[in-house]
């Protein structure tokens, strides 16, 4: 591991804004960001672990675990909200056997509530492995998880 | 249309006669289009609607080098989605935008920070600075002149106040995204201590326009004191949600609901201001002219552009508790008053949407929100009761109504 985190940071030596493209390449990578690289990142910029691990941990959309096979966030912003977001997470939650934040049993899909995808136009939306889905109902944001890999 | 044009690839751009105003302002003196930037009145599109040129002019009279400048995409508010739509479909302008305000402001180096929900786009603006940089448009001696400059993408990763300037700064830098205490301004003590002109990308993009046509005739497009092109984001119960682009003062509130084809079912109310730091206004306020001016009169802002129309089956309660819920998360939590007074807000809310307020929660949902206004450190914390504010006055009856 320790030779692709380093190639990492080789890869970012010469921009002013290092630390976010690093764990953002570091996550891309390991699908979270582990202790080891966090270790590595501040013996290569001068930095000591906690103060990698007290920026890093900031920010929701960094992981220090590894989560379920595919990541899905469901807008549950003023639009969506109104638009009826409410009842897609329920079914959601009732259908997959989980609760919003937590991984199914099967580590095929990790479930995240978000507040503002910015595809508001679309509401309700949900964002699946980075993609966007909008105009959903409760049925069809079940079908599409369930045309999952 | 000015800004929503369909220009997403750079043949495009060229032929409808894109980096023509950056050609013309290498020919110019910084302090000529700082001077025509102040003339065209633009405003800042980012929801504070400072003057653009104001703010150009104090970076370019700092003495201290390097001078950095920033590009605001970490666009986050609710409802807010016009600089994802700008940056889909006329990406260009805003480069070119950052191009000429560094020229001005003496700047050799940009960042442009987009929000992770965004990385898609975080992708594709790197191939388009990758491809400037292949056409002499950006890096050493633009068009062959002495003028070096060059932009680094940098990925948020998740922090709603991060689109607070200061924030930013501190997310570009590597850090917390903590926003700092102003003054001083990023103007003197911006990226790394330097000069830092930050813009939002809608701003930027204004600054071709205003370079194409001359400030002065910018300054009569729409309303005086107020002008330019704006672009909003509609959305909620309307039967097409998207952005639209209209001079400002030029429209009012529901002459663009009618716009996107007018409301989905019976029109209830709307918020405007930029999302969960927005007013929930009642009809009274549709023949507002869409104007920083006529919002500031009637006590409010127009921020970020954005409408969120409601029709007759949203619950008032319901839309305070989920802004509540939202500060309370997005709260970055370095000063008290906003960690702790957002989430007795989301308390106090959740308390009366289960059936169980009293006039005493009342009471304290006004004081939490009084001391909030006054004590928070950033705008985030002094904005989270604007809608619940609002709402008590456009919609008391409602609201008291469930109240024992």
């Amino acid at each position: 591991m320790d030779g692709k985190v380093l190639e990492i940071i080789e890869k970012h030596r010469n921009d002013d804004s290092k630390l976010l493209a690093i764990l953002h390449d570091v996550q891309n990578e390991f699908g979270y960001i582990p202790e080891d690289a966090i270790k590595t990142i501040a013996k290569e910029l001068g930095m000591k672990k906690g103060e990698v691990y007290d920026a890093a941990s900031f920010y929701s959309f960094f992981k220090f675990e590894p989560e379920g096979k595919h990541e899905v966030m469901i807008c549950d912003c003023i639009v969506c909200h109104i638009k009826g977001s409410e009842r897609i997470i329920e079914r959601i939650e009732k259908e997959f056997g989980v609760k919003m934040g937590e991984t199914t049993k099967d580590g095929k899909f990790t479930f995240k509530i978000v507040e503002g995808l910015g595809y508001c136009e679309h509401s309700p939306v949900m964002m699946l492995d980075g993609k966007i889905y909008g105009n959903l109902t409760p049925e069809k944001a079940v079908e599409i998880l369930r045309g999952c890999e | 249309m000015m800004l929503l044009k369909d220009a997403s690839n750079v043949e495009d751009y060229l032929a409808q006669g894109g980096f023509k105003a950056l050609r013309k302002a290498l020919e110019f003196g910084q302090d000529e289009i700082i001077k025509e930037v102040e003339t065209s009145g633009l405003l800042g599109r980012g929801g504070a609607a400072f003057p653009t040129g104001l703010k150009m002019k104090f970076v370019r009279k700092e003495r201290k080098t390097p001078k950095y400048i920033v590009a605001n995409a970490d666009e986050g508010e609710p409802g807010t989605f016009k600089d994802r739509v700008l940056m889909e479909r006329n990406p260009y302008q805003i480069l070119e935008g950052m191009i000429i305000s560094a020229y001005a402001i003496g700047a050799k180096k940009g960042f442009f920070y987009i929000r992770y929900e965004y990385k898609e786009i975080a992708k594709d603006i790197e191939r388009k600075i990758e491809e400037l940089r292949r056409l002499g448009i950006l890096g050493p001696s633009i068009y062959g002149s002495k003028f070096s400059f060059d932009i680094e993408v940098v990925l948020g990763a998740g922090a709603y106040v991060c689109g607070e300037e200061t924030a930013l700064m501190e997310s570009i830098e590597g850090k917390r995204g903590f926003p700092r205490i102003k003054p001083p301004y990023p103007a003197q003590y911006g990226l790394w201590g330097k000069p830092t002109l930050i813009n939002n990308v809608e701003t930027l993009a204004n600054i071709p326009v205003v370079m194409s046509m001359g400030g002065a005739n910018y300054s009569r497009l729409g309303k005086e004191g107020c002008s330019g092109p704006k672009l909003f984001s509609v959305s909620g119960f309307v039967k097409n949600p998207g952005v639209y682009e209209a001079n400002l003062g030029e429209k009012t509130i529901g002459e663009m609901i009618e716009l996107t084809g007018g409301v989905e079912g019976e029109f209830k109310g709307l918020m405007i201001g930029g999302g969960a730091a927005g007013f929930i206004l009642n009809e009274e306020y549709l023949d507002m002219p869409l104007c920083f001016k006529d919002a500031k009169e009637r006590g409010l802002f127009l921020g970020t552009g954005d409408i969120i129309v409601f029709n007759e089956s949203v619950n008032i309660w319901d839309i305070l508790l989920n802004i509540a819920k939202f500060f309370e998360h997005e709260s970055c939590g370095q000063c008290f008053p906003c960690r702790y007074g957002t989430k007795r807000m989301r308390e106090i809310i959740e308390k009366i949407v289960r059936g169980e307020g009293r006039k005493e929660d009342i009471e304290k949902l006004n004081a939490t929100a009084r001391a909030m206004k006054i004590a928070s450190l950033c705008p985030l914390g002094a904005s989270a009761m604007l809608a619940y504010e609002s709402a008590m006055k456009n919609f008391r009856e409602e609201l008291m109504g469930v109240i024992q």
